[in-house]
């Protein structure tokens, strides 16, 4: 078999190019070691496990999570043997891998995004308290999705609902869900919510919305944000920073808007608390009614009473100017002429006797 | 005044709200009571009838996110 020069260049590249050929794209699990970033723009970092161990590179805009030494992760890179014969790997993304390691890295990426301030409970804004225009950003396949919208519908309606259609999983996720905040942000008409939502999944699935840019556009759209990621137990670094974060999807719908079945029992109810208070009042002026006439009739019997006792006395008093009430105790009534041989009348109780005066004495 | 059927539901909610305050109202009388009443009655029914109808209007941005270009 013939041999094949090359120069020392040439061999790089058609390395490279094999490389290139062969492993187009791969990813390596391992612990990062002799992690440092120089003049901000440039991250080294070894990834290594017990047999071995090789260098990597990336620039601080592809880092999009933190790490640090000893820190498992899993690098997506291309293989590539640099012009010094270095081999090293270009690394276009990392991810934490393991639960220690998500961990980890979301504990440090919370605490520096928290120092600035991101999280304050001084920078949420309140919801409308029923919109007519929002946006969703979500996977319109995604289950979560479908449950925001059914209760959405359930609860209430009238409502403009603009969707988004983005991955809520994996690696190209993060860009877009960052690109449909955008898009909305930039609408003439606004909508007066954005919704981000995603049920429930590993937290490798759901490493995405503790993603730093993802985190900080949150943070800066103009448009108030609803975060509905996961499940009840489920705490993301998006959550954190929305305006209102709502522990799944169907609470989500259910902190938008309002529940038109309560409002029909509100409304019934106000109707019905009127009828007591017309009630009431009827009550209250019937008794006023009931005084009045109560009293009128005192007044009456009272009048009477008063009458009839004045009447009673006149009466006495006439009783006793009666001469037959005189003559019924005896006495007589004389009428006549009282000169001696005179006739006179003697009237008793009982009877008038005609008499003629036989001595008169003057007393 | 607006019409009422031109009111939206949250308008239509407020002017219940300022009938029933009414009721608990100085100028409450029950002579315009009865009125009142009926007209309280008949916008909530028309409340209950707007809500029974709304739907909402679901729609999917033709924009793909995909890729930054785009």
């Amino acid at each position: 078999m013939e041999k094949i020069r090359f120069s020392v260049s040439d061999f790089i590249a058609v390395t490279n190019q094999t490389l290139e050929y062969a492993y187009p794209s791969v990813e390596i699990e391992g612990e990062v070691a002799s992690f440092k970033v120089n003049q901000d723009k440039f991250v080294f970092f070894d990834i290594k496990d017990s047999g071995g161990s090789i260098g990597c590179f990336m620039t601080v805009w592809q880092l999009r999570v933190p790490i640090e030494d000893g820190m498992k992760v899993i690098v997506t890179a291309v293989p590539k043997l640099t012009q010094w014969g270095k081999f090293s790997l270009t690394v276009k993304s990392v991810r934490p891998s393991g639960e220690g390691a998500l961990k980890k890295s979301f504990e440090i990426l919370k605490a520096k995004l928290d120092a600035e301030g991101l999280f304050a409970f001084e920078r949420k804004r309140t919801l409308p308290p029923v919109p007519k225009h929002i946006a969703v950003i979500s996977s319109v396949h995604a289950a979560g999705y479908a449950d925001f919208i059914k209760i959405l519908g359930d609860r209430w309606g009238g409502v403009k609902v603009e969707v988004a259609q983005v991955q809520v999983q994996g690696t190209d996720s993060r860009d877009q869900i960052i690109r449909a905040l955008e898009y909305f942000n930039t609408r003439d008409a606004l909508p007066e919510i954005v919704v981000i939502i995603r049920g429930g999944g590993s937290a490798d699935d759901l490493a995405g919305f503790n993603d730093e840019r993802l985190v900080r556009a949150i943070a800066s759209s103009r448009i108030p944000t609803l975060v509905g990621v996961g499940h009840e137990t489920d705490e993301s670094l998006s959550d954190l920073v929305a305006d209102v974060s709502a522990a799944t999807p169907s609470n989500a719908a259910q902190s938008i808007v309002p529940d038109r079945a309560e409002v029909v029992r509100s409304v019934r109810y106000k109707i019905q608390s009127v009828l007591p208070r017309i009630l009431q009042v009827i009550e209250t002026q019937k008794a006023i009614i009931e005084e009045r006439l109560q009293y009128a009739f005192l007044r009456t019997e009272f009048q009477y009473d008063q009458t009839a006792e004045r009447f009673y006395r006149l009466r006495r008093v006439l009783d006793q100017l009666d001469p037959g009430v005189v003559l019924k105790r005896g006495y007589a009534l004389l009428r006549g002429d009282e000169r001696v041989g005179g006739e006179i009348e003697i009237e008793t109780y009982k009877a008038i006797i005609k008499a003629k005066v036989q001595k008169y004495d003057a007393k | 005044m607006t019409q009422s059927k031109d009111k939206t539901i949250q308008q239509k909610i407020s002017d219940l709200d300022a009938l029933v305050a009414w009721f608990d109202s100085d100028e409450f009388s029950l002579e315009t009571a009865l009125d009142k009443f009926k007209e309280a009655e008949a916008l909530a029914l028309a409340i209950e009838k707007d809500l029974a109808g709304l739907k909402n209007d679901i729609e999917i941005v033709k924009k793909k996110f995909d890729s930054a270009s785009e």
